[in-house]
């Protein structure tokens, strides 16, 4: 089976791509494809803790990320260059991500069939 | 010969997304390639609006997509959750929903994120638009 990366790359509420990147990334493991999921650029704000984000009229995708296990998305990763350029720390994420520098990041788009940028 | 999948994700109007995909289709076909099927999610959907009039003297995207489908059977799927969100309806779905109007033809087929799954694991290439 092939193996996807979903790569998060903008902000979440703003528009509808992060919340359609995981209806994608969570249809696709449930079809048994490997998914694993990266968060850089602007997509890295998913990851910040506590978002209300009903009080802007969005629904509340970013709850959803803490279901990713039940569709056996274990693969989670994030770019520490993005964290740092938005001053998030990384002891302070509320999901289960590894931290990975540009060379690890490029490795990994070398081990999938696919990556799908959102 | 290689099969692809495209995934337009581009609007109709103000994306140059779906003209690259477009000639990217034709140019595969025509070197003897498969394209397995189109796919169309995010703001892509808008493609597939029968409604879609530009000026006269502009490219008229819509009618190049109807075009593809016919000419080369390339099969022409929406994301049906994305188009109903974005107000893209067939004729089938504006009875379902009660609506008196709809806007997407037979050109384009209504599907789920499955048909683009489906569609990747059987395609040797997806290319995103």
């Amino acid at each position: 089976m092939k193996k996807l990366c979903v790569v998060f790359s903008t902000s979440p509420h703003g528009n509808a791509a992060g919340r359609e990147a995981l209806d994608f990334a969570m249809l696709a493991a449930s079809y048994d494809l490997e998914t694993s999921l990266l968060f850089t650029d602007e997509g890295v704000l998913h990851l910040m803790a506590n978002q209300v984000p009903e009080s802007i009229g969005c629904r509340d995708y970013i709850a959803t990320f803490g279901a990713l296990e039940f569709y056996d998305i274990e693969s989670l990763y994030v770019c520490e260059e993005s964290l740092k350029e938005f001053g998030i720390d990384s002891d302070a994420l509320p999901l289960d991500v590894k931290v990975l520098t540009s060379e690890a990041i490029r490795a990994h788009f070398g081990a999938v069939d696919e990556v799908v940028v959102y | 010969m290689s099969t692809f999948i495209l995934q337009v994700s581009g609007k109709a109007y103000g994306s140059a997304a779906p003209v690259h995909a477009l000639r990217f289709a034709k140019a595969a076909i025509d070197e003897g390639h498969h394209i397995l099927r189109v796919f169309f999610y995010q703001d892509g959907v808008l493609n597939a609006s029968s409604l879609g009039s530009p000026a006269s003297d502009e490219f008229n995207i819509y009618k190049a997509w109807q075009e593809l489908a016919k000419r080369h059977k390339v099969e022409l799927v929406n994301c049906v959750s994305a188009a109903l969100r974005r107000g893209m309806v067939s004729k089938e779905e504006a009875e379902t929903q009660g609506l008196s109007h709809w806007n997407v033809d037979d050109h384009f087929h209504n599907g789920g994120l499955g048909e683009l799954v489906s569609g990747i694991a059987k395609a040797d290439r997806l290319v995103c638009f």
